[in-house]
């Protein structure tokens, strides 16, 4: 059973792996309200990818969910559920639900 | 021989390469982040020798935001109409402070394959990335590449010997995995930033 702390977690490992490639000064230290894709985000597009890669590797492996984060669905929602660490987690759990 | 062409999305245009690039090219691929590219040109004037020397047969493009400022640098190559297959290269964003929030390499990468497959009616893109450069290896397989094999020891950079991944898509690949992930990404990163369509 995914719960949000479980997706966080998943989440805010994906973006502290991005770290390696980045200066000291421009790690980031990822919050829930962390943003990732579009306006005010920290992440590029090379960047943002790798975060939605991992999740979607750690879903499955971790917990046996085989979910897609970037289809058509992403971009018809009011709220883009790439705005942050808080959207996309709750985007994860929709389909985790959706999916059991 | 290809005539020049501009390509417009919602984010970012391509545009081609000059030689008045040279210098702004040179910084971009002298940088860290190109240290897993093949090394080229060392001064301005060989950088600009460079450009000017490009063949006719390929593509190669400056990445621009929509305000006109540069952030990257694309090439459709070895185009081959023959047998139908092209090779997306030289992909580098110059300015990453440039592009946070910004879908611009996937947007850019987009139009490079509308242009492969919807305007030239290519049937396959391939490309090699060096084994170190596994963000790149995930970012292409993402969006679309399957691994194909490898080559042995086939780059040498930065004094270290590595194999090459080899890397491709066919067009039916294109229009049922990469386009629907491309435009998603897209679309979903435009969401935040323009206004909804009056009712």
């Amino acid at each position: 059973m995914l719960t949000n702390e479980t997706v966080e977690a998943v989440i805010f490992r994906a973006i502290e792996a991005l770290n390696a490639e980045r200066q000291p000064s421009e790690r980031i230290t990822p919050t829930v309200d962390t943003g990732l894709f579009g306006a005010d985000a920290l992440l590029d597009s090379l960047e943002f990818v790798s975060v939605i890669t991992d999740v979607e590797t750690s879903l499955n492996v971790d917990h046996g969910l085989d979910i897609a984060l970037a289809d058509d669905r992403a971009m018809s929602r009011p709220v883009s559920p790439y705005t942050s660490v808080a959207t996309l987690r709750d985007y994860v759990l929709e389909l985790a639900g959706e999916a059991s | 021989m290809l005539a020049p062409m501009e390509l417009r999305g919602r984010h970012v245009a391509l545009r081609p390469l000059t030689t008045r690039d040279a210098e702004m090219t040179l910084r971009w691929r002298l940088d860290d982040r190109a240290s897993l590219l093949n090394r080229g040109a060392a001064t301005v004037e060989e950088q600009r020798a460079w450009i000017a020397a490009r063949p006719e047969s390929e593509h190669n493009f400056i990445i621009e935001l929509l305000d006109g400022r540069p952030v990257g640098m694309l090439s459709l190559i070895a185009i081959d109409l023959v047998h139908r297959r092209a090779e997306p290269a030289r992909f580098l964003i110059g300015e990453p402070q440039l592009v946070r929030g910004v879908p611009a390499a996937v947007e850019a990468m987009l139009l490079l394959y509308r242009l492969a497959f919807d305007d030239l009616g290519l049937h396959r893109v391939y490309g090699t990335v060096a084994e170190e450069n596994a963000g790149m290896v995930k970012w292409q397989t993402f969006l679309g590449m399957t691994e194909e094999g490898r080559l042995r020891e086939h780059y040498r950079l930065d004094g270290r010997v590595q194999d090459a991944i080899c890397l491709g898509m066919l067009e039916h690949e294109y229009r049922t995995v990469a386009l629907p992930r491309m435009t998603a990404l897209v679309g979903a990163a435009s969401v935040d930033r323009e206004p909804a369509a009056e009712q």
